[in-house]
């Protein structure tokens, strides 16, 4: 089993199916318009999408976790590193599945952490997060984080996305 | 793209071999045949073709499966060569209309009679492993063949079910009973 990575508020673990009802809840909320999901959204494609989530571990080794609430052991939301077939290069993703989770610093906390781990212990010597240029609170928290726009990197398939570069060689991780 | 190594699975994909087959999980080197397949107007029974782009999280879907449900489809190989031949397996992911045991065959492997011995093989772990009662399998309009290989299982036409991509064939299948008698 993958081992879970704790931090002072939080436990990042791997999905289970147990997290499907959150996450559904969140893919098919407007809050996942940025990451192929939102309104429109019915649940056949929100479980088919959590799936391959899952099952991207199977084929790297690693994935996104789920942030869970270590208090209350509820999922706040996903992070970690996330490697589709022919990406330019690895990313560090992370998403907030509702409003409740947000405006406490659990994507920054989980995300410093997954990015520490990414380097240490995955051996990554840089990475990108993907952010869609209207989606300005992820902006913000790659910026918190330490990265900054790649204007000569490429994003995936030509989609028209900010490819903002961690600061992963040195110790830029809270 | 290189093997890498697991982090662990909820589930352990089993392993199983038939005559001339293997069945087991779905690796990264069976990824480009995967992408041929749904490239192909041989995908059309499943939605398709699909992109290269779309295929990926598609692979991951067939793999995350089995951890969400605990059964799913097989990576069907060829048990002398481990050359990826197709996917068949139990399958229910949401929104379908009961538990289905589902088959495709990649290009240039159809014409041997591998989705029959592998969907026999996975209509058996239904009933006999995952003691299902009962299993249906969907095809889609005009798929002749895979109409015909549901008749050969002993399957009848058993109405329509609405899907995404359109109505689909449902066939049910002969019960445990009868196919433990060997009447199908």
């Amino acid at each position: 089993m993958t081992d879970a990575i704790v931090t002072d508020r939080l436990i990042l673990r791997r999905p289970e199916a147990r997290d499907l009802d959150a996450w559904t809840a969140f893919f098919m909320s407007p809050r996942a318009r940025f990451v192929g999901g939102g309104a429109t959204t019915g649940p056949g494609r929100a479980w088919r999408a959590f799936a391959s989530i899952i099952g991207h571990w199977d084929l790297r080794g690693w994935g996104i976790r789920v942030i869970e609430d270590r208090a209350r052991g509820t999922p706040l939301g996903g992070v970690g590193p996330f490697y589709p077939a022919d990406w330019p290069e690895p990313e560090m993703s992370w998403t907030l599945w509702s409003a409740e989770a947000e405006g406490r610093g659990v994507a920054q906390e989980a995300a410093a952490r997954m990015l520490t781990h990414a380097r240490d212990d995955l051996g990554w010597t840089t990475a990108v997060s993907y952010i869609d240029p209207e989606n300005g609170r992820s902006a913000a928290l790659a910026r918190r984080l330490g990265a900054r726009i790649d204007h000569d990197a490429l994003g995936p398939d030509g989609d028209p996305v900010e490819v903002w570069r961690h600061p992963l060689t040195r110790k830029a991780t809270a | 793209m290189s093997v890498q190594p697991t982090g662990g699975t909820v589930v352990e994909i089993p392993t199983f071999e038939t005559a001339r087959l293997r069945l087991r999980a779905p690796r990264w080197d069976d990824f480009d045949t995967y992408v041929a397949f749904l490239a192909s107007p041989r995908s059309e029974g499943v939605g398709g073709p699909y992109t290269r782009d779309e295929a990926f999280p598609r692979f991951c879907t067939l793999i995350g499966h089995w951890h969400m449900r605990g059964y799913g489809r097989w990576l069907v190989a060829d048990r002398e060569t481990d050359a990826p031949l197709g996917i068949v397996g139990p399958m229910f992911p949401e929104g379908w209309p009961e538990p289905e045991i589902a088959w495709s065959v990649f290009d240039g492997a159809e014409g041997r009679g591998i989705a029959h011995e592998a969907a026999l093989f996975a209509r058996a772990y239904a009933y006999d492993v995952l003691g299902w009662a009962t299993v249906i399998s969907c095809t889609a309009p005009g798929n002749t063949r895979s109409e015909a290989l549901a008749r050969r299982m002993g399957a009848v036409h058993d109405g329509v079910c609405q899907h995404p991509h359109g109505p689909l064939t449902v066939w049910r299948h002969p019960a445990p009973a009868a196919v433990r008698e060997g009447a199908a």
